[in-house]
């Protein structure tokens, strides 16, 4: 009798405990899922930690909505998931550091540039197999095929220029200027447009002697992809670092991503926007003349948006915001209200009102680490981003702006050091306010083409142009004056007092930063030939690199040798010469000899980059041969010495 | 009968669970309201100390309350009162006297054993105290100007940093003549304080930004009116303060204040913000009744009265909690006696931008006895920009002239810079709003040597060293 009695209460109690539990999870937000894709943890967790990271990169749907293709740009693959079940339908290997994919409009054939190969991969989406490999431009880094399927649009980072593929057979026809570092493409929804950008401002077409003092200019190329031709050039005034564009359904309004650095006012805080500004450029029917809108707070930055997507319906504009680790919503009625409604500045950028973005902007979602490509379903209820240091795809559901599912792609589940350090590289969380962080500057870990002026050096003193980072291993001492004895020092004390202006990691986050910045490889050297023969002009002008007495007889002193400062694997020395290019406003001392680690990409030169191209370094700010003997060079002969310095 | 009354009770706390999401979060705070301590004091005038009264005429006491339960916190103390829980929960700082004729002074207790001990031992009054990060703290010091933000050592242990915010030892942030009250620490490493506005010569209680080694002092927004005070930082982001008798908040979106739409009654000073996001507030419902302490979920139409007594205001709630720590400042201060002032564009300002050219700009500081001192003039660029190099640590304010030397615009109140600060201003009271345009300076395209409005030949600068 007790014995039943008690199984009734028992009973009845967990009934009733089971009903509130039921009713109270129902009535709890949408919980988020965590699935894995290819792997779980525990299965994976010893032979997945010797693959490579995934590091998802771009993501696209499926026309039918059914696929999602993952740009995995670490393990070079393309991951197929199914989108009811986030099951990895299969991995096509591609070539080296995939950067871009697009599909065919009708969705048979996945075009991926590989941007150390020089190539794109042709897959076949029915198979799922490589069909063709192509080869390309320089650097090919954003693809797009165009509507009627004739042409494939492909943006090469290096030539900064678009070529123009048949679409068949893959052979190029031509090729488009577009801006420097040319390196995302979109095609308009009737496309009847390919919109081009490119990541480092373009250099300054007139020599004016203040080169470097004034603002960047980027642009957006707009292709009329029926015939292939350049239409128009929208200038992007104040921009440097320009990545993914939209255009809305209905064709009426074009979005873009950028970066606004405040580069040319010296470096002496964060607050009100003393680094960078995070904007997006409008342009279309919507909005008359193109307008910048920003997407920071007083106290809260946008830091580096990346990929941007329109719903559907064009409600909502999503953007990823790198550096912050989030995604950003705008709300675009409030957006489309606010341009119309608020004076617009002679400028056409509303980038310097650090307020009007509570006018758009509806919510920040949290997501992974270094969010990048992003892709929303047909219906607009499903935004997919990829997270790509986390190895995570999220899913977030856009009715309750919340990460419903995470989607872990197959890899390794522990973190390297190696990994936290990329992931330090790229978040801004440890800048004031997380305004900055190294990507902010040295964009996809390379640099920014940009000269800034450093607060400690003094305001208006010692313009710095911003380095490369490949390859920096053994090169010490850093910064141009050599003031930082190592890596640590340079990411370390001198960071957090004069960049973050908050406080830094701890040892061991440094430690892994170091660790990273010491490891970023240099990418190939397009300039030197496969056989690792040089040309005959590289030839000439490694003679001239490499001469110890003039054309006229006379001896050259070893200090003022080009292969003496700039010996070594890496093109220095390590050592510190007065080359007569210290201007008015520096402060004295000498400078390090720079390294040559892929130098035709990194213009402007000298230390205060006032030198356009690398011509200019002998022909403007070399007069009294203080840097190198070259004033007794013909300009055939220096044209000879630039193909030598191109191949290091 | 028996088993639905089981069942029952089986049920109720599942319910009770259900709470937050059915939108009786009161209920369930009711039921189990957090740890908090508060000041309890017979006579209570907001913002006295501003003025130079005292905010407790007839003394306070420190109430730790436990399970709705009000104890005093500390024993063997005349009065007690701004209590400040550390970021790990486990110390409290506070000011107390031991007798009716002692100074306020810094004490800390330690919340396992209630032990007590003296942070520091000062002449004068000092007052809410508050931690910083990096084994600081800093709190309000009475001296001859009113009081004034100090900071200075915690007395415990702490990792040794790569760059120490500030000291070693007692350092000044505030350098005006009126008083500054710390209010809260926020996590991006700055002061919240409370002072007149306009600074240095108002009257109208202010909310105002300074880094911990007394750089960047600014308004937190410029939409000055009303008085604001009793800031607090929440988990969002937003900083809640009072704003006349109700509440308000700052959002980072936005450059004005935002009214809270809270149940009606005079609020009072700073907020505690719960880990589910109820609000703990002093609140009274009328001119002549008594502080309490309430417990508000934001959004809902009433609140909960959590603690009252007779005859006893309560107020500043503070949860003994662990908390995150805010961010430490990274002090980049120059080793100078000077500060260095660039202005990109002194025509620009929330107010409207100038009427007429100005060419140049006249600097004043002031002197001990808090006479304005003209320290000279500096050429202002076509473009609005100068560069000036300041006296350090000491009021100082600027005037826009035209070339007839009339002036333009002055600022409404004083500001200061630290020695060996570089600071840059977008424009003459711009708004923390204002960004920067990308451009350099005219100024700084002409020379880059500061105008010297010091006064005195000041130490060169240090070699930059970043």
């Amino acid at each position: 009798m007790r014995a039943s009695s008690r199984r009734v209460r028992l009973g009845a109690a967990a009934l009733a405990a089971g009903a509130a539990a039921l009713l109270f999870l129902a009535l709890l937000p949408g919980p988020e899922r965590r699935v894995y894709a290819g792997s779980t943890p525990a299965a994976s967790q010893s032979p997945a930690d010797e693959q490579e990271y995934a590091s998802p990169l771009e993501i696209l749907l499926s026309p039918d909505g059914t696929r999602l293709y993952v740009l995995c740009q670490q393990s070079e693959d393309v991951r197929v998931l199914d989108t009811g079940s986030y099951e990895v339908i299969g991995t096509v290997a591609v070539g080296r550091v995939p950067r871009g994919m697009a599909l065919s409009r009708a969705g048979d054939r996945l075009f991926v540039t590989n941007s150390w190969d020089d190539t794109v991969s042709v897959i076949d989406t029915r198979t799922l197999t490589v069909a063709a490999t192509w080869p390309v431009g320089l650097e090919p880094s954003g693809v797009v095929e165009d509507a009627a399927g004739k042409h494939v649009f492909v943006a090469n980072r290096i030539s900064s220029d678009i070529a123009v593929l048949d679409a068949r057979t893959g052979a190029e026809e031509k090729r488009l200027l577009a801006g420097r570092g040319a390196s995302y493409l979109t095609l308009s929804p009737d496309g009847a447009r390919v919109y081009a950008t490119h990541i480092y401002p373009n250099l300054p077409p007139l020599r004016t002697g203040l080169e470097n003092r004034t603002p960047p200019e980027s642009e957006i190329t707009v292709i009329d992809a029926r015939s292939s031709e350049v239409v128009d050039r929208i200038p992007l005034h104040s921009i440097a670092g320009v990545f993914h564009l939209a255009v809305s359904a209905n064709g009426r309004l074009g979005v873009v991503a950028e970066f606004h650095p405040k580069n040319l006012v010296p470096l002496a805080h964060l607050e009100h926007g003393g680094a960078f500004a995070y904007t997006l450029t409008l342009f279309g029917a919507d909005v008359g003349k193109p307008v910048e809108i920003p997407l920071d707070e007083l106290d809260r930055y946008a830091s580096q948006p990346f990929g941007v997507a329109i719903a559907p319906d064009g409600s909502r504009l999503y953007v990823t915001l790198g550096g912050s680790e989030s995604v950003l919503a705008v709300d675009v009625p409030r957006l489309l209200r606010f341009i119309h409604t608020r004076p617009r500045p002679e400028s056409g950028s509303f980038a310097q009102d650090l307020s009007a973005s509570g006018n758009y902007g509806s919510a920040r979602i949290p997501v992974g680490h270094n969010p990048r490509g992003l892709a929303l379903s047909g219906d607009g209820h499903k935004l997919f981003v990829a997270n790509r240091l986390d190895d995570t795809i999220s899913v977030i559901d856009t009715s309750t702006l919340r990460v419903a599912t995470t989607i872990a792609l197959a890899g390794p589940k522990t973190v390297s050091a190696l990994r936290r350090g990329e992931q330090t590289f790229y978040s801004a969380h440890y800048s004031f306010q997380g305004q900055i962080s190294c990507s902010s500057c040295h964009i996809d870990s390379t640099f920014d083409a940009l000269t800034w002026n450093l607060e400690p050096n003094g305001f208006g003193r010692d313009i710095v142009d911003n380095k490369l980072l490949e390859d920096i291993k053994d090169t010490a001492p850093y910064k141009w004056n050599g003031g930082n004895p190592n890596v640590p020092t340079e990411c370390g004390p001198r960071t957090e007092k004069y960049f973050w202006r908050s406080e830094n990691y701890d040892a061991r986050t440094l430690t892994d930063l170091a660790f990273y910045v010491l490891s970023l490889p240099s990418r190939p050297n397009r300039w030197r030939q496969p056989s690792g023969e040089l040309t005959a002009a590289q030839e000439r002008g490694k003679s001239l690199f490499e001469r110890t007495a003039d054309k006229f007889g006379n001896p050259i002193p070893l200090e003022n040798r080009c292969n003496n400062c700039h010996s070594g694997p890496k093109g220095t020395n390590q050592k510190l010469f007065d080359v007569g290019t210290r201007k008015t406003t520096d402060n004295p001392g000498p400078l390090k000899s720079a390294p040559l680690t892929n130098i035709a990409l990194t213009a402007p030169y000298l230390h205060d980059g006032s030198a356009r191209t690398l011509e200019e370094i002998w022909t403007i700010y070399n007069p009294e041969d203080k840097h190198g003997r070259t004033n007794d060079l013909t300009k055939d002969e220096l044209n000879d010495l630039i193909e030598y310095l191109r191949t290091r | 009968m028996r088993f639905p009354l089981a069942a029952l009770s089986i049920a109720a706390p599942v319910a009770l669970m259900l709470c937050p999401v059915c939108g009786l979060t009161q209920n369930a705070e009711r039921a189990a309201p957090p740890d908090f301590i508060v000041t309890a004091a017979p006579a209570y005038v907001p913002l006295a100390e501003l003025h130079g009264q005292e905010r407790f005429p007839k003394g306070a006491q420190l109430l730790l309350v436990h399970a709705g339960k009000a104890e005093p916190l500390v024993t063997g103390f005349r009065a007690s009162a701004d209590a400040n829980v550390s970021f790990n929960g486990e110390t409290v700082l506070f000011a107390g006297k031991r007798s009716a004729g002692d100074p306020w002074q810094i004490w800390e207790l330690a919340l396992k054993d209630h032990s007590v001990r003296q942070v520091m031992v000062t002449a004068t009054d000092a007052e809410r105290p508050l931690y910083l990060p990096g084994g600081r703290m800093v709190w309000a010091q009475r001296t001859p100007a009113g009081f004034q933000l100090q900071s200075g050592e915690d007395g415990h242990p702490t990792p040794e940093f790569l760059n120490p915010t500030a000291g070693p030892g007692m350092l000044p942030l505030a350098y005006t003549r009126s008083s500054t009250f710390p209010a809260d620490v926020l996590r991006d490493g700055r002061i919240l304080f409370e002072a007149g506005f306009p600074l240095g010569n108002g009257s109208t209680p202010e909310l105002y930004l300074v880094y911990a080694d007394g750089s960047g002092e600014e308004s937190v927004r410029c939409d000055h009116g009303r008085p604001r005070w009793g800031g607090t930082q929440l988990a969002s982001g937003d900083v809640v303060f009072t704003h006349g008798t109700t509440l308000a908040r700052f959002t980072s979106a936005m450059a004005h204040e935002e009214l809270i739409q809270a149940p009606r009654g005079n609020y009072a000073g700073a907020i505690a913000e719960t880990a589910s996001g109820a609000w703990l507030v002093s609140a009274r419902t009328a001119t002549d009744a008594r502080y309490a302490i309430k417990m508000w979920t934001p959004g809902s139409a009433g609140m909960d009265t959590v603690l009252a007594r007779s005859g006893e205001d309560l107020v500043e709630p503070v949860l003994v909690a662990p908390r995150t720590r805010p961010n430490r400042h990274p002090s980049g201060l120059h080793p100078w006696d000077y500060a260095n002032l660039l202005a990109l564009d002194a025509r620009v300002s929330r107010d409207g931008d100038v009427k007429g050219k100005p060419v140049s700009v006249r600097l004043e500081a002031q002197d001990a006895a808090g006479h304005a001192i003209a320290m000279g003039t500096a050429p202002v660029e076509q473009d609005g920009s100068f560069f000036v190099k300041v006296p350090a640590d000491r009021p100082i304010r600027f005037e826009l002239l035209d070339f007839k030397g009339t002036v333009l615009r002055q600022e409404h109140g004083w500001l200061w810079a630290r020695g060996g600060e570089q600071r840059i201003c977008v424009g003459c009271h711009a708004g923390p709003e204002r960004a920067s345009e990308n451009r350099v300076p005219a100024v700084l395209l002409r020379t880059t040597e500061p105008v010297d409005l010091t006064g005195n030949k000041s130490v060169a600068a240090a070699p930059g060293g970043n």
